[in-house]
């Protein structure tokens, strides 16, 4: 098995060096779409972690999660109308970005609010049932929350409309950077390093890590073990919001199913990390946004095999290094 | 004891309010029309109903005391009446001082929003929102809740009586597939009006229930010659069906029965051997294009080409649908194992993502593919079935040949899940370790499991690509799998009669209810959340199953999980309660 893996590898990096020679693209291109990558990266990771917290606590996979980060986009969305309907995009510079961060503050509660609604009436019903009750109930949700969406806000897409600060980009060494890019990388790092923060350093986080580990001696230790899930659930869901408006400006629209491949996406990125470590999903989802973002022109391929590639890497994954990355071996032990 | 039930009552009214407000913004009392306020007042009665007498162990002191089950009856109802008011009168402030809702909320256009009122009929004069409105909802509303309470007593007394046992009464529910049955081919005479323009489709549901009740009957039989007897007359009727059904009917009927053979495929992956397989459209995929290759090769450029190089002519079918048979399933069982190969080592969710995975690819390949597959004009003028020249591609002969396909594989599935095979199946289904440790050889069991599964699928999808006659990607989307899964978990896992159930209900009550389709999606999520919580185990569970799912409630912390032993003779618990248990 090993073996074959180590074939598949060569295989791609000699197909990688051939048609790197092949094509010969100028090395701005490569830092331009390495650029993409890591901005697209910072994204997933938001979303990735929050799969890989519910996983951590629950083992279970949060099918629904993509769609709580759709949800947090369309609250984006209103926000976004609203402020630009009272001219705060247009006006001085502070108050744009005042208005920027309201807007992702408006889509984490959006966001928030689901996921915790979501973990009240489809989850905690379900606990200690068989493993793949939770599941179906997560797909169940799922489906709800997309055609829920569909039937309430119409199937047309709501498209984003940038505040002209932070339209266009700059230079530098000859590689266009737009500014949105910079911010959401930006933004996500911090998002990220927060919940770093959060959850090794308060006494929720020690909670909630004590929960990870074994939930029934944590509630022997006094954990009030239902508390704890439902912070989880708010963590994730709130980066989740976050990542679900920032994707809103990077894609610039928003639809009914627009969280479905993303989240997808974000799961692979989850796993390939190692799925329940945190670290992992980082690194884990900047590398797949990498993958992504170079991977069609490194192989020489058209750019609509894109998601293939994403799937290809989860399934090579799953099947040489179950564990992850950065993981222990979670995929046969505890499932 | 009276400020906790109003805390109760506000609670549970805020739920109704939040139920409300989301049929409200979906525009359901839109589409019912003059119907809205009685159906609404009715589904909210039930549902005080419902959270009223709370659930089976929750016999609080609540239920005990018709006083206090009003107090939180009332003060709900009246909570969500105000609380519904207010936000309609919202609305209405909004678009008499001009803000238009529509850009927000799909279905918040002007005409619509006084039929959106359809809760409060009369609630708005001249662009405002009446006082009496107000009065109006609450009142309504508490009324409901009055009724949900009451229902709560009625179940009680009722409960409390002693059920009368009549032995002449079994037969009643043996007898009734008989007497639907009868309906059936008495609304198909000529000369009877029954039911207006409606007749076709009040005939298609009664021919479903007919079919679904068949299957209930035949349980509630003894076993033995009674139910020998019963299922020889049921399935001399089934038999009957196509022949007094019209063109409609029985393509409907058809559609529905070449998913109860992918049900059956999916139900040994999911229900008998564990396997949760989301990509179970890509077999399906694979069955329908295979046959379209082999029948319509002048639909793709490439198969085309290479056709004429070698010199054979590439514009008739290279294959009959017989022929083609042995083919479409020799290509479904490769697919199934090659699937299986690289998934060998996952388990539980992991192999779900992967298959979910497996199934997009799959699709994406057949999107992109285009030399093959011609892309996104799919392949066209497949050949329908013949027999002695006789053309079978007619609604009533698909639905025959579907007749026929359920009914080979619900056997070949029966006689599985009795064999060597479907024991080691289930066993490693409940534990992989203990069952490898007794010998089961893990690769050969799953592999065998997604094999016969694909096959199955694979028929399935020659049958349906010879239905449509031209196939496009978009017929293998997610949805298919997910529809696939759902009437299988719908019909109980592992329960052979429950998928046919589960079709009828998730596949065939859709298209009689053409009008409410646009709810179709919401109403089959929400049913497949609910299900997971109340009845796990699906409408006919199987036996395994149900003994699995109803064990004593284990504690919510903790992740012991039961031993084998325990959860195939759960009886043997109660002698040592502590046992078995770390």
């Amino acid at each position: 098995m090993r073996g074959l893996g180590v074939l598949i590898l060569a295989l791609v990096a000699w197909r990688v060096v051939t048609v790197g020679l092949a094509e010969g693209y100028p090395a701005t291109f490569w830092m331009s779409q390495l650029i993409n990558g890591l901005v697209l990266g910072g994204v997933y990771a938001l979303v990735a972690l929050g799969y890989t917290l519910v996983y951590g606590i629950l083992l279970m996979i949060n099918f629904a999660h993509g769609d709580v980060m759709m949800i947090g986009g369309f609250t984006g969305f209103f926000a976004l109308q609203f402020f630009m309907a009272l001219g705060w995009l247009q006006g001085p510079a502070a108050l744009v970005a005042l208005a920027l961060i309201l807007i992702v503050a408006a889509g984490m509660f959006g966001s928030v609010l689901t996921g915790v609604t979501l973990e009240r009436v489809a989850y905690r019903p379900l606990r200690g049932a068989p493993r793949l009750v939770p599941l179906i109930s997560a797909i169940g949700a799922s489906l709800f929350l997309q055609y829920s969406v569909l039937l309430i806000f119409g199937v047309s897409p709501r498209v984003y409309q940038k505040p002209a600060l932070i339209e266009g980009g700059f230079r530098a060494g000859g590689v266009f950077v737009p500014y949105t890019g910079l911010i959401i990388f930006v933004t996500s790092l911090f998002l990220m390093l927060m919940l770093y923060l959060i959850v090794q350093r308060t006494k929720l986080g020690r909670a909630m890590r004590a929960v990870a580990e074994d939930k029934g001696t944590a509630a022997l230790m006094g954990i009030d073990v239902d508390r704890v899930i439902v912070f989880t659930f708010i963590l994730g869901s709130a980066l989740a919001g976050a990542a679900g408006v920032m994707l809103g400006f990077h894609n610039t629209v928003v639809k009914f199913n627009s969280g479905f491949i993303p989240g997808l996406k974000a799961f692979t990125a989850a796993v390939l990390g190692g799925i329940g470590n945190i670290p992992g999903a980082m690194v884990g989802a900047l590398l797949l946004g990498v993958i992504e973002a170079i991977g069609p022109s490194a192989l020489g391929i058209p750019t609509e095999y894109k998601d293939i590639i994403a799937f290809t890497v989860l399934v090579l994954i799953l099947i040489f290094r179950p564990s992850g990355l950065l993981g222990e071996v979670v995929s046969e032990k505890r499932a | 004891m009276l400020l906790p039930s109003v805390q109760r009552g506000l609670r549970i009214g805020a739920i109704a309010f939040a139920i409300l407000t989301y049929l409200v913004l979906v525009g359901l009392p839109l589409r019912l029309g003059d119907l809205a306020l009685p159906i609404l007042a009715g589904a909210m009665a039930l549902f005080f109903w419902l959270a009223l007498r709370g659930g089976k162990s929750k016999q609080d002191v609540f239920n005990r005391q018709p006083a206090l089950l009003f107090t939180a009856g009332l003060s709900g109802g009246l909570t969500a009446g105000l609380l519904i008011a207010a936000l309609l009168a919202v609305f209405v402030n909004l678009t008499s001082s001009g803000v238009r809702l529509q850009p927000i909320f799909d279905k918040m256009t002007p005409p619509n929003l006084a039929a959106l009122y359809g809760v409060a009929p009369g609630a708005i004069v001249g662009g405002e929102l009446s006082p009496l409105a107000w009065l109006q909802q609450a009142l309504l509303l508490t009324v409901a809740s009055g009724v949900g309470a009451a229902l709560v007593l009625v179940e009680r007394w009722a409960r409390g009586r002693p059920t009368p046992r009549i032995s002449a009464l079994r037969w009643i529910p043996l007898l009734l597939p008989i007497a639907l049955f009868l309906f059936v081919l008495w609304l198909g005479m000529p000369g009877v009006t029954f039911g207006g323009n409606n007749r076709g489709t009040i005939r298609l549901l009664a021919a479903m229930v007919t079919i679904g009740a068949g299957i209930l009957a035949l349980r509630a039989a003894h076993p033995g010659r009674e139910r020998q007897l019963l299922s020889l007359l049921y399935l001399a009727g089934v038999a009957y069906l196509p022949f007094t059904l019209d063109q409609f009917q029985n393509s409907v009927l058809g559609i529905v029965f070449i998913f109860v053979m992918m049900g059956l495929g999916l139900n040994i992956v999911v229900g008998f051997a564990g396997l949760l397989d989301l990509g179970y459209v890509a077999f399906f995929a694979i069955g329908a294009y295979m046959y379209a290759f082999l029948s319509a090769p002048f639909s793709s450029p490439w198969l085309s080409a290479q056709l004429q190089s070698l010199g054979i002519p590439a514009n008739a079918p290279l294959l009959s649908f017989w022929m083609a048979l042995p083919i479409t399933m020799l290509a479904g069982w490769i697919g199934g194992v090659l699937l299986g190969i690289p998934v060998l080592r996952l388990r539980g969710d992991y192999l779900a993502i992967v298959t979910l995975g497996f199934g997009e690819i799959i699709r994406l390949f057949m999107l992109n593919l285009a030399e093959l597959t011609n892309g996104p004009r799919g392949l066209l003028n497949i050949a329908p079935p013949y027999l002695f020249g006789y053309n079978l591609g007619n609604p009533r002969d698909i639905f025959i040949l579907g007749l026929i396909g359920s009914a080979v594989i619900a056997f070949s599935a029966y006689r599985l899940d009795n064999s060597r095979l479907g024991r080691a199946w289930i066993a490693m289904r409940e534990d992989q370790d203990v069952a490898q440790a007794t010998g089961v050889n893990l690769v050969r069991t799953k592999l065998l499991a997604f094999a016969i599964g694909a096959l199955f699928a694979a028929l399935a999808g020659q049958l349906y690509a010879a239905r449509q006659t031209n196939i496009f990607p978009e017929n293998f989307s997610l949805f298919v799998s997910i529809d696939a899964l759902s009437l299988v978990i719908v019909g109980g896992m592992g329960s052979i009669p429950g998928v046919v159930l589960g079709a009828l209900a998730l596949k065939g009550l859709p298209e009689v209810l053409r009008g409410v389709d646009e709810y179709r999606i919401v109403t089959f999520a929400a049913l497949l959340v609910t299900m997971m919580i109340v009845r796990p185990e699906g409408i006919i569970p199987s036996t395994r199953r149900r003994r699995e799912l109803h064990e004593e409630a284990e504690p919510v912390v903790g992740e012991d999980v039961p031993s084998v032993l325990e959860r195939l003779a759960p009886e043997l618990k109660s002698d040592n309660p502590d046992g078995g248990k770390k």
